[in-house]
C-alpha cells in the first residue's frame, strides 16, 4: 500500500507530469481492472471500462483534490460510474440501490457451480447480490478497503455500508447451497 | 480468524463469522487479462498525457528522477516488454488502374517509443496477401536476425535475440496480394490484385533501460521493495519455469498451448520444429517475462535448465517407448547434442555445472556428463528426492544424497563434504556462497516446527545464521544477484502464525523482512539475473491451482548519482522542447561558456531539433568527490524519423544541494541506419579486475568482436590487455581487464560488422574513469 504522503506527491505531480501519471497508472491498473471485471464479468467490457476510467482520470486529474481518502477511492468511483453508464446504455436507467434479489432458483446456482470449488461458488453467489451489496462486498473482501473508504466510493455513510455488508452476509448465509454451509462448519 | 477489527465489530454471530471467514479465505479468481492490454492502454494514455499535460521542461520543479522507486513500475513493464503490434495500411491495386484500399490495421505502433525488447512483433493483415512473398520481403534495421511465421492473418516476426534497448528500429515489407486465379480459370473472380508500389515501413523505438548505476544497487533485505505483480499464465498452463541469463523464462507447458501472435488474434497451435514423441504431454518454451510465448524450443520436452552464460539449454525430451533423452538445444530450438538416454520419467531438471558439464539423476543415482555424453566424476551417488544445485563459481554440486547431504567437488574425484543432516533447499550465490535450511524436527508438536538457515561463505565452513520464528518453516532459497540477501518462502505450521509468503533475509541472517503482500500463498521464488523481477508461484484459492507470477523488485541505489542524472534529465528535456532559458539554468558559468564557445550546440545546430536522448554512461570523476561524468546520446529527427545522433560527455559538479553542468565534450554527428552502433557502455567491478560491457544495437558477426576491434587504451594511448567475449543474446561485448585508478578510453573500430556485413560507420570511443 503506498505511503499517503508519497501518493499525494505523486498525484500532485501527475497533474502536470505525464510520467507521474504513468506511475499512477502502473500502480492502480491491477485493482481497477480487477474491480471493473468483478462488476461486468466480461473481459472485453472490463477492458473498455478500465480504459474509460483512466482516460477520465487523465482528463479530470487537475480537478482532483485530496480529501483524506486514498487516490484509489476516486478511481473506484469513476469505475462505478463507468459501469453504471454502460448498463444505462444497455438497459436504460438502472436502480443502483437494491436490485434484484438472489435468484429464487437456487438449484440453478448450484447447477452452475457444481463442478467448481467452494471458493468459486461463494463468489458466484456474491455476483448475484444486488449491485450495491455486491460492490461493498467486493471492495471489502476482494480489495481490502476500509468501510470508511467504501462509504466514500459509494457515496454513502459508513453506517449504510455496514448495513449493506451485513445484509449481504446474511443473505449469503441464508441462500448458499447446502454443501457450502457444510463447509462452513 | 478474521483479523479485521471492522469485521470483528460488525459480525458477532458465529454463523455470520463463519461466512466472513470463508470470504476472507476465498479470494475471487483473478480475472482473465490479456497481458498486452495493460501496455497498450498505457501507451495510449501516455500519448494523451503528453498532449494534454504541460511540458515537463517548462516547470522549474521538474520532478523526473531516475530513482528506482519512480522507475520501477515503468521499467518493469518495460523489462517485461509487450507484444509489438504494427499498424499498417495496405493498398492493393485492383486491375491496372485504380488503387483500392483493401486492408487497414490501425492499432499500430508506428513512431511509438518504449517498445519492449523481448517480444515477438506481430503484423496483422485483414486483406488477402501472398504470405510467403510478404514474409520474404521483411527487412529489419538495425540488422536483426529474425524468423517469420504466419498465425492466421498475423505475420509474426520473432527476433533471434531480444532487441537492443534505446534503439530506433524500422521494419519494412512489401504487402503483396494473394495470387488469385485468372478470369479464364475462374470467370467469377475479379482481376488479380497487383503488387503494392512501395514497401510499407514502420518505425519504432525500444525502451530505455535503467542507467547502469555508479554504485551497484544493494539488495539488502530492508532496502528492497516489492512493486507490482503479474501472472504469467493461468494455473495449470505452466508446469515449471526458470530464468535464462538474458532475463527470459524457460517454461514447461502442456502440449498444444498457443504460440506467439495467437492472442488476441486468431487462435493457433504451436508449430513444433521437430517431431514430438507420441506420448509427450509437455513442451519446453521460451517466454518473455510478461508471459508471451516466444518460441517452442523442445517439443515433448520438460524440466529445462539454462546454461550459465546463456545461449544453450538442457532438457528432457520424450523418445521412443518409455525412454527419455537428455539433450542440449540452442535458444532457436535447434538440438545441439544428446548427452544421455534414460528409461522412465525424470522428476527434476538437469543441472549445469559450468558451461560443459551437466548433472542429472537416473534411477535414484547421480550422473555427471560432459557435452559429449561421457560420464565424468566417476561417482554414481545414491540421491534422495531433494534438490541438486551447482555453484556458478566453481565445479561443486550440493546433493541430497541418500546417506546424507553433501557437497561434491568435481575438481577432486570422490571429494565429498558432509552437510548437516536434513540440509535442503540448496542455493549458491553468484560469488559461490552456499545457503541451505535444515528443518527442525517437530517430533512432539508440528505446530512448533521451524527452520535453521545456514550459509557457507565461499571457502569457509557453514554457519547457522538465522532461525525461523516458531511455527514457521523456511524453504525455496534464492540469492539476490549481489549475494547480499536471500529470498525464501515461509510457511506457517501452527495455524496462528504469519501467513505463507516470501521473506528476504540478509546473508548474515539479519533483518528478515516480509516481501510482498501477506495472505498470499507464495512459493519457489527466483530472482531474475538482473534482480529487477522475482518469479514465484502463487496459489489461486478460487481456481484451486498454482500459477507462476512475476513481481518487480527495486533495490536501493546511490542517491548522489540519481540526483546528478535528474539534473541531466531536466537539462535534456529543456533542450528537446527548445527552452533555452531552462537549459541554461542547468549550467554553471564554465558550462555556459563551454556551450557559448562552441563546444556543443545547446538547442541544435542550424535549425536541427533534438528528438530524444538517453544516458549512455554515468561515472564518478576519478579524483574529485561529488563530480560525475555523464555521457548522453542525443538524436535528431527529420519528418518524425530519427536520422542522426551524437554524444556529449557532461561533467556535473555538486553545488549545494544540486548538480550543475560544468563542462561538455561533444562527438561528431553520426548518421543512423548505416551499420551497427554502440548503445551503451558500462564498467562493472569484478575483483580483482573490471568488466567493460559494450552493448550494440545490431546482431553482429561474432568473429569481428576481437581484441583488435574493441580495445581499452590508457592515458598514453597504449592498449590494455583484455580478454574479449561476445554474448549474441544481448548484443554484448565484454572486455575483462585489470585497470588501476585513472582515465582510459574505450575504442570500438570499424572492424566490427553486423550480420549483413555492414561495418560501424565511424570509430567509436568513450572515456572510462576508474575510481580508486
Amino acid at each position: 500500500m503506498p505511503d499517503g504522503f508519497e501518493e499525494r506527491d505523486l498525484v500532485e505531480r501527475a497533474k502536470q507530469d505525464p510520467e507521474a501519471f504513468g506511475a499512477l497508472y502502473d500502480r492502480y491498473f491491477p485493482q481497477i481492472y480487477r474491480f471493473a471485471y468483478s462488476r461486468v464479468r466480461d473481459q472485453s467490457l472490463a477492458e473498455d471500462v478500465t480504459s474509460e476510467v483512466f482516460f477520465k482520470a487523465l482528463r479530470n486529474i487537475k480537478r482532483y483534490t485530496y480529501s483524506g481518502h486514498p487516490f484509489s477511492s476516486w478511481l473506484y468511483q469513476i469505475t462505478l460510474n463507468a459501469v453504471a453508464d454502460h448498463y444505462r446504455g444497455l438497459h436504460g436507467e438502472v436502480d443502483l440501490e437494491e436490485g434484484s434479489s438472489l435468484p429464487s432458483t437456487a438449484p440453478a446456482v448450484v447447477d452452475e457451480v457444481v463442478r467448481r470449488d467452494r471458493s468459486r461458488r461463494i463468489w458466484a453467489a456474491i455476483d448475484q447480490l444486488p449491485r450495491q451489496q455486491r460492490a461493498a462486498m467486493v471492495l471489502k473482501f476482494s480489495e481490502d478497503r476500509k468501510i470508511e473508504e467504501i462509504a466514500q466510493i459509494l457515496g454513502k455513510s459508513s453506517g449504510a455500508v455496514k448495513l449493506l455488508l451485513h445484509r449481504a452476509v446474511e443473505r449469503l448465509r441464508r441462500e448458499l447451497p447446502p454443501e457450502i454451509e457444510v463447509g462452513l462448519t | 480468524m478474521m483479523n479485521d477489527p471492522e469485521l470483528e465489530e460488525l459480525f458477532g454471530d458465529p454463523a455470520d463469522r463463519a461466512v466472513v471467514d470463508l470470504l476472507k479465505a476465498s479470494r475471487p479468481a483473478a480475472p482473465p487479462l490479456d497481458p498486452h492490454f495493460r501496455n497498450y492502454l498505457r501507451a495510449k494514455l501516455m500519448t494523451q498525457a503528453r498532449q494534454t499535460l504541460p511540458a515537463r521542461a517548462s516547470r522549474s520543479w521538474f520532478p523526473f528522477t531516475l530513482s528506482p522507486k519512480t522507475l520501477a513500475p515503468a521499467m518493469a513493464a518495460v523489462a517485461a516488454g509487450f507484444l509489438v503490434v504494427l499498424g499498417v495500411e495496405i493498398y492493393l491495386h485492383n486491375g491496372q488502374t485504380e488503387a483500392q484500399q483493401v486492408a487497414c490495421v490501425c492499432t499500430g505502433i508506428n513512431n511509438k517509443t518504449d517498445v519492449g525488447t523481448g517480444e515477438p512483433i506481430v503484423i496483422p493483415f485483414t486483406g488477402p496477401v501472398d504470405k510467403t512473398a510478404v514474409a520474404e520481403s521483411v527487412v529489419m534495421q538495425p540488422a536483426t536476425a529474425v524468423t517469420k511465421t504466419w498465425v492466421g492473418q498475423n505475420l509474426v516476426i520473432i527476433p533471434a535475440h531480444p532487441l537492443a534497448a534505446n534503439t530506433a528500429y524500422s521494419v519494412s515489407f512489401k504487402p503483396l496480394a494473394t495470387p488469385t486465379p485468372t478470369p479464364a480459370q475462374n470467370p467469377v473472380v475479379r482481376p488479380t490484385p497487383a503488387v503494392a508500389p512501395t514497401p510499407v515501413v514502420v518505425h519504432f523505438t525500444t525502451v530505455r533501460p535503467p542507467v547502469p548505476p555508479v554504485v551497484p544497487p544493494s539488495f539488502k533485505s530492508a532496502g528492497v521493495s516489492y512493486g507490482y505483480d503479474s501472472r504469467l499464465a493461468d494455473p495449470g498452463t505452466i508446469l515449471s519455469a526458470t530464468w535464462t541469463p538474458a532475463g527470459q523464462v524457460l517454461v514447461t507447458r502442456p502440449v498444444g498451448q498457443l504460440g506467439p501472435g495467437s492472442s488476441p488474434g486468431p487462435s493457433a497451435s504451436a508449430t513444433p520444429s521437430g517431431t514430438p514423441a507420441s506420448k509427450a504431454t509437455t513442451d519446453v518454451w521460451l517466454m518473455s517475462s510478461l508471459g508471451t510465448p516466444i518460441r517452442l524450443l523442445v517439443p515433448g520436452g520438460s524440466f529445462p535448465a539454462a546454461a550459465p552464460s546463456g545461449g544453450l539449454i538442457a532438457a528432457w525430451q520424450a523418445a521412443q517407448g518409455t525412454q527419455v533423452n537428455l539433450g542440449v538445444w540452442d535458444l532457436q530450438g535447434k538440438i545441439q547434442t544428446t548427452v544421455a538416454t534414460v528409461d522412465g520419467v525424470p522428476n527434476r531438471a538437469p543441472v549445469w555445472i559450468g558451461e560443459d558439464r551437466i548433472a542429472y539423476v537416473d534411477q535414484g543415482r547421480l550422473h555427471v556428463v560432459d557435452l559429449h555424453g561421457t560420464q565424468v566424476g566417476g561417482l554414481a551417488l545414491r540421491v534422495g528426492n531433494g534438490r541438486l544445485a551447482a555453484s556458478p563459481a566453481s565445479p561443486r554440486l550440493a546433493v541430497d544424497a541418500a546417506d546424507g547431504p553433501v557437497i561434491l567437488d568435481l575438481r577432486a574425484i570422490g571429494s565429498l563434504t558432509s552437510l548437516p543432516s536434513g540440509a535442503a533447499s540448496f542455493a549458491w550465490s553468484s560469488k559461490g556462497d552456499l545457503a541451505f535450511v535444515v528443518q527442525r524436527s517437530a517430533s512432539t508438536d508440528i505446530k512448533s516446527a521451524n527452520s535453521d538457515l545456514y550459509v557457507a561463505t565461499a571457502g569457509q565452513p557453514f554457519q547457522k545464521v538465522a532461525i525461523s520464528p516458531d511455527g514457521q518453516t523456511w524453504s525455496d532459497l534464492s540469492w539476490s544477484p549481489d549475494a547480499t540477501s536471500l529470498l525464501l518462502a515461509t510457511t506457517a505450521t501452527n495455524g496462528n502464525g504469519a501467513g505463507p509468503g516470501l521473506v528476504l533475509v540478509n546473508h548474515d541472517g539479519s533483518s528478515p523482512t516480509a516481501f510482498g503482500p501477506s495472505s498470499k500463498e507464495f512459493a519457489s521464488p527466483q530472482w531474475s539475473p538482473s534482480g529487477d523481477l522475482v518469479l514465484f508461484t502463487r496459489r489461486d484459492e478460487a481456481i484451486g491451482g498454482r500459477a507462476f507470477w512475476t513481481a518487480t523488485a527495486t533495490p536501493s541505489t546511490d542517491s548522489a548519482a540519481n540526483r546528478a542524472l535528474a539534473e541531466v534529465a531536466k537539462f535534456m528535456a529543456a533542450r528537446i522542447s527548445g527552452d533555452g532559458n531552462a537549459a541554461r539554468a542547468e549550467l554553471d558559468d564554465a558550462g555556459l561558456a563551454a556551450y557559448q564557445g562552441g563546444s556543443s550546440s545547446l538547442l541544435g545546430p542550424g535549425g536541427v531539433h533534438f528528438s530524444r536522448y538517453y544516458p549512455v554512461t554515468v561515472q564518478p570523476s576519478g579524483s574529485k568527490p561529488n563530480v560525475f561524468l555523464v555521457g548522453v546520446r542525443i538524436f535528431s529527427a527529420k519528418n518524425g524519423v530519427e536520422s542522426s545522433f551524437f554524444e556529449e560527455q557532461l561533467t556535473l559538479v555538486a553545488q549545494g544541494q544540486t548538480y550543475l553542468i560544468d563542462a561538455v565534450n561533444a562527438s561528431p554527428t553520426l548518421a543512423l541506419g548505416h551499420g551497427p552502433t554502440v548503445v551503451s557502455v558500462e564498467v562493472v567491478q569484478t575483483p580483482p579486475g573490471q568488466q567493460v560491457r559494450v552493448h550494440f544495437d545490431s546482431d553482429l558477426t561474432p568473429g569481428t568482436i576481437t581484441s583488435d576491434t574493441i580495445q581499452v587504451k590508457d592515458a598514453d594511448g597504449k592498449v590494455v590487455d583484455a580478454n574479449v567475449t561476445f554474448d549474441p543474446d544481448n548484443h554484448l561485448a565484454t572486455l575483462a581487464v585489470k585497470l588501476r585508478p585513472g582515465t582510459y578510453k574505450l575504442v570500438v573500430t570499424t572492424g566490427v560488422t553486423d550480420i549483413n556485413g555492414h561495418a560501424l560507420a565511424q570509430e567509436y570511443d568513450a572515456p572510462l574513469v576508474i575510481s580508486g
